[in-house]
């Protein structure tokens, strides 16, 4: 066996790749009732959430793990996880375990509110749980809540009734079914009546512990005329074997609240031959209940092994708007199955979806999106844009939109295109003194600047240098 | 690589009226020939599964509707009879008259008795060019999809055709094939085969009528074979009466420089589920996929179609357009498939819907599936009304809004009915398409 080399090319790819060598608090492998009760309690959660998790686990265990993505993946074997994993000092004592500390630091995440970047309030969840939460005070005099959910189900249990698993029900789908069971942590917000939430919200995703799931929950519930932009970003260790995210989001905007979510994905994608990396199973929806309430998605979606996500709009308050701006990019063996749902239900409902997927290697990346006017959905409009971009020969890149219309005042229309780097625009480019690299990254870059525009700033520049290192060796 | 394929059943999965002794009794007294291909047909018919609502091709028609258990497979007997003629004869040079009684061919222009055009039925066929016969029989599909219809009908069919043209040869006025079933309950199954040889060009019309109110069904299957540089159109108009239910199944395999128009016409019927594929296989082959469908008094109409790239700089072109009223209900899913290393492909896919009022329903699923770059494959879809702004320019000018819409949704359609080859038949979907829009 040669010795592993930290300065290996693998290593500069990835360089979230690191592990953290803590004592951790990890509960024995596989899934059942007990297990589920054990996580409750160790969450110190009242008796009608564990309920709740044992009906959803109930549901599960009926369900199959549907096989309609087009992805090629092994039967993955629910019962050799563990469904827990805590760091120890973060679960036994408020201070923060310095390993973790510098973990963060590594990851440029943070945790310290006087180094904090001072427009973003960040919950950071590690493994199973949260390890603290940012700026809480100062959000505090608001009315804005925001913890982690665990948190949140203790202090404020009559909010979380009120809206958990009402925008993704426990038996929604099999992967969702299974989060209802088993989730550890996630962030909560509540956005009160008529505030505009002063910072960006943002959580930070981490899995460290070998053979874990991830099950976070999220929920963002903006009140009335609220408003408030909410960040996501996640890293995991380089390991050979798959680990699994599956991960429900759920977001409930009420009259005119808008809401606007970002990720930015760079879970472990595997090396080169496609060993090892994150199965990303998410399900993320958001629900326009109110009059001319909004809700944006955002994703950039860099990582991961496999991805099986489609963050979906119900727009069901009248003059309610949806839109969904991504970019995927997947490169070596990496899969991605991703789109957008779009449910035009309430009268004068808009919805907008920008996809660019890019394809590098021997990757597949497929866009899969719905667009769906219900009877009633008066003046119902649509736009959707999915391009894709090819890079080198062994890599495909699918797009299956539905599109169903059951009204004659829609006006729908959908427009996809797949092709690969023009060789013009490279010439161009090259004519001017620019290497063929670069300028195949410049043109990358132009394809997804309609969605990067979306993002906050910093996440932008985050998102345009990971792509850039990310396309690094895969052009030529 | 995922397939789109469901897994092979093991116990037989037989649709209602189609098992092993109807095999039988279709293949008694046949050529060897043909009894070797249903055999090899059926075995593959036997082990894909039935379609079930939950699949995804039947999510949006479900197949009960199809109604296998309440019809019986009519016995044609494969003899010339009298058949009526009709006014659209005159336009062909070949007419292909089938009813429940028998078939006729009649070659109003001579070019049968002329070295190089062969219309014959398969029987026929089998004992003058067997060779060709076994290459071109249950060939045109791409061989991993899995299409049960087309094996349906390919071990069970009750009436088939042979079309062969010699290289070089082209007909001035093309074939005409007139199906007509009045028998209540039964079930026609054509099949058509046809070779295109080098260079050789002529045009294909097909219509199927019955009569209003008279139950029946219909599951056809056609292949074409397109050698270099052939240019083969095919006019399928589905014209049923109203208790019609129609399945088809289309593939054509398109050679160096050929060219295969297939046009896809649906009007008539209560149900009717249409696939049409084309594999362009080798360089600078193309293929246009055309279609028209008006869907209205509870009919529903399902469209899939194929275009698939199994060589590098193949072009293909589709352009399906419908509109929907009174409860119609129409559904058009298509897939581009570029396989690996099939680089310099050109391909598109577009699917205009007008929905005509608020109880229409109409679904599109376009989808591309590309394994390979250096390629511009692309889709566009819409749907909506009718332009209010183009309405009222109209009527700025003096023309009756009844008119005005009548204009707009004969430009809508004229995109695709321009370019079929037969002006009868222009003349004959336009007057179709006004009859379904007249109350508007």
């Amino acid at each position: 066996m040669p010795e592993f080399d930290t300065d290996s090319q693998l290593v500069q790819d990835y360089k979230y790749g690191f592990y953290t060598d803590i004592e951790t608090d990890t509960l024995p492998k596989g899934l059942n009732e007990e297990v589920i009760a054990m996580i409750s309690a160790k969450k110190e959660e009242p008796t009608w959430m564990l309920e709740w998790r044992l009906k959803a686990f109930r549901r599960w265990q009926k369900m199959k793990d549907p096989k309609w993505a087009f992805l090629d993946f092994p039967e993955i074997d629910y019962q050799d996880i563990h469904y827990y994993s805590a760091p120890k000092q973060a679960v036994e004592s408020a201070e923060l375990d310095p390993e973790l500390q510098k973990t963060f630091e590594r990851l440029g995440i943070p945790l310290n509110e006087r180094d904090a970047l001072s427009g973003v309030a960040m919950d950071v969840v590690f493994d199973s749980v949260s390890v603290g939460t940012t700026h809480q005070e100062m959000l505090e005099e608001q009315g804005i809540i925001f913890c982690s959910i665990s948190e949140a189900i203790q202090n404020h249990p009559e909010l979380v009734r009120q809206y958990l698993g009402t925008v993704v029900p426990p038996g929604d789908n099999f992967y969702a079914a299974l989060n209802s069971a088993v989730f550890t942590d996630g962030s909560f917000c509540y956005i009160p009546k008529g505030v505009k939430c002063p910072v960006e919200l943002s959580t930070y995703f981490r899995i460290n512990a070998a053979d874990t799931g991830q099950f976070e929950r999220t929920l963002i519930v903006c009140d009335d005329n609220a408003t408030c932009s909410y960040l996501e970003g996640c890293t995991a260790p380089q390991r050979d074997t798959n680990q699994l995210h599956a991960a429900v989001v759920e977001i409930v905007a009420l009259e005119n609240a808008d809401v606007k979510y970002s990720t930015v994905q760079n879970w472990y994608a595997g090396d080169e031959e496609g060993k090892g990396g994150i199965y990303n199973f998410v399900t993320k929806r958001g629900h326009c209940r109110g009059r001319n309430s909004k809700i944006s998605w955002t994703q950039v979606e860099v990582g991961a092994a496999i991805t099986w996500k489609y963050p979906s709009c119900v727009l069901e308050g009248d003059n309610s708007v949806g839109e969904f701006y991504s970019v995927a990019f997947t490169n070596n063996h990496m899969q991605a199955d991703t789109g957008t749902k779009m449910i035009h239900v309430g009268k004068n409902t808009s919805s907008t979806i920008v996809s660019k997927g890019i394809s590098a290697g021997k990757s597949a990346n497929n866009y899969r999106g719905l667009v769906q006017v219900m009877d009633g959905a008066k003046h119902a409009r649509n736009h959707s844009a999915c391009d894709s971009l090819l890079i080198g020969r062994e890599c495909s890149a699918n797009t299956f939109p539905y599109i169903e219309c059951e009204e004659d005042s829609a006006a729908l229309a959908h427009e996809a295109t797949t092709s690969n780097i023009s060789e013009d625009q490279l010439f161009y480019l090259q004519s001017r003194g620019i290497s063929e690299e670069d300028a195949a990254s410049m043109v990358v870059k132009g394809f997804c600047k309609d969605v990067f525009k979306q993002l906050p700033l910093e996440f932008s520049v985050e998102a345009v240098k990971l792509l850039e290192i990310k396309l690094e060796g895969s052009i030529g | 690589m995922p397939t789109l394929n469901l897994p092979l059943t093991e116990e037989p999965s037989l649709l209602p009226g189609f098992d092993e002794t109807v095999l039988e009794s279709a293949r008694s007294g046949e050529h060897a020939l043909l009894q070797a291909k249903r055999t090899a047909a059926y075995e593959r018919y036997s082990v894909i599964p039935n379609p079930e609502a939950f699949h995804e091709e039947y999510r949006r028609m479900n197949p009960d509707l199809f109604r296998f258990p309440s019809f019986t497979r009519l016995d044609i007997p494969n003899e010339s009879v009298e058949v009526a003629s009709s006014d659209a004869d005159e336009h062909y040079d070949v007419v292909i008259a089938v009813s429940p009684t028998g078939y006729r061919i009649q070659d109003r222009t001579g070019v049968l008795s002329q070295e190089g055009v062969n219309v014959l039925t398969l029987d026929a066929a089998a004992r003058e060019f067997p060779n060709l016969l076994e290459q071109s029989i249950g060939t045109a599909m791409v061989a991993d999809e899995q299409r049960k219809f087309l094996d349906l009908n390919g071990a069970f069919w009750n009436v088939g055709f042979f079309i062969y043209v010699r290289k070089k040869v082209e007909l001035p006025n093309g074939i005409l094939i007139r199906y007509y079933n009045d028998q209540a309950g039964t079930t026609l199954l054509p099949k058509l085969v046809v070779v295109a040889e080098q260079e050789s060009r002529f045009a294909i019309a097909e219509e199927f009528s019955s009569p209003d109110g008279v139950e029946t069904l219909c599951v056809s299957g056609r292949e074409f074979h397109l050698d270099a540089a052939a240019d083969v159109k095919l006019i399928s108009l589905q014209g049923w009466g109203n208790k019609g239910i129609h399945i088809g199944e289309d593939w054509a395999r398109v050679k160096r420089d050929g060219k295969v128009d297939l046009f896809s016409m649906t009007f008539g019927g209560c149900v009717s589920k249409m696939t049409v594929g084309c594999d362009v296989c080798e360089p600078n082959a193309n293929a246009y996929l055309g279609g028209v469908f008006f869907a209205d008094e509870h009919q529903h109409f399902d469209q899939k179609t194929l275009q698939y790239h199994s060589a590098p700089d193949t072009y293909s072109n589709m352009m399906y357009k419908g509109a929907v009223k009174d409860h119609g209900y129409s559904v058009y899913q298509g897939i581009i498939r570029a396989l690996k290393h099939c680089v310099g492909v050109d391909s598109y896919q577009t699917n205009n819907n007008l929905v005509l009022d608020a109880t229409a329903r109409a679904d599109s699923l376009p989808g591309l599936i590309i394994d390979a770059d250096e390629l511009a494959c692309s889709h566009g879809a819409t749907f909506g009304n009718l332009d209010q702004e183009q309405l009222y320019y109209l009527r700025s000018r003096g023309v009756p809004e009844g008119e005005a819409r009548r204009m707009l949704v004969m430009g809508f359609f004229d995109e695709v009915i321009d370019r079929i080859p037969f002006k009868p038949l222009q003349d004959h979907l336009h007057s179709v398409i006004a009859r379904k829009f007249g109350s508007l």
